[in-house]
């Protein structure tokens, strides 16, 4: 699963300190979501989606073949 | 984190049986079989006990005067993917002890130790297994 995280984040100038404390996860968690080395739960997904006002289809992309 | 009054009272525990197993080293002169090893066992536990509870209460007194620490720590406690890893590890250390306990367990049988020890570890190895099948089952009811 791709996701536009890092994208969306820097377009409004958030810090991955700031999006980390207000998703009451750690700045590693970010950085790692950012990467691709996680996928969230979709309790995250969720909360992710609402903090930026967007849908999860709009963030997270899921391809096929991939896992 | 834990109720206060637990880590007063494992505090308190600690040093009691610290302090009567310091007591009756002294004062009991020949002690004979097993009071002899249970006294020092009484003082290990005492300590550990003691600097669990300790270290709980401290732990909480340094958070109780730096509330953004003490938020920051709850967040590294439950954050989601430090969670997920602590999960996976324990799943693999799982797996790993499986194989490992039973090697022990085939490897005591062939050393024609007493029957007792081999059943000991035999019951221990199966209820291990069997504690795993019976959260299976459940978890699998539940979702």
């Amino acid at each position: 699963m791709n996701n536009r995280l890092e994208e969306i984040r820097m377009q409004r100038g958030i810090k991955q300190e700031e999006l980390a404390k207000a998703l009451e996860v750690t700045r590693q968690t970010i950085s790692s979501l950012e990467n691709g080395r996680y996928n969230p739960s979709i309790l995250l997904a969720f909360k992710i989606a609402r903090y930026f006002g967007m849908s999860i289809e709009e963030i997270f992309i899921y391809e096929e073949d991939q896992v | 984190m834990k109720k206060p009054i637990s880590s007063y009272f494992f505090a308190v525990i600690g040093v009691g049986l610290l302090a009567s197993g310091v007591y009756f080293i002294k004062t009991i002169e020949d002690p004979q079989s097993i009071l002899r090893a249970l006294l020092y066992i009484c003082v290990g536990l005492g300590c550990g006990i003691f600097g669990h509870g300790m270290g709980e209460i401290i732990v909480r007194i340094a958070m109780k005067n730096n509330p953004a620490v003490a938020k920051q720590l709850e967040i590294v406690q439950k954050d989601e993917r430090s969670l997920a890893n602590a999960n996976r590890a324990k799943a693999k250390a799982f797996d790993l002890m499986i194989f490992v306990f039973g090697a022990l367990n085939i490897t005591v049988a062939l050393m024609d130790i007493d029957l007792t020890v081999v059943l000991l570890l035999v019951f221990a190895y199966l209820f291990i297994v069997g504690y795993c099948t019976y959260y299976r089952i459940k978890y699998h009811k539940e979702m």
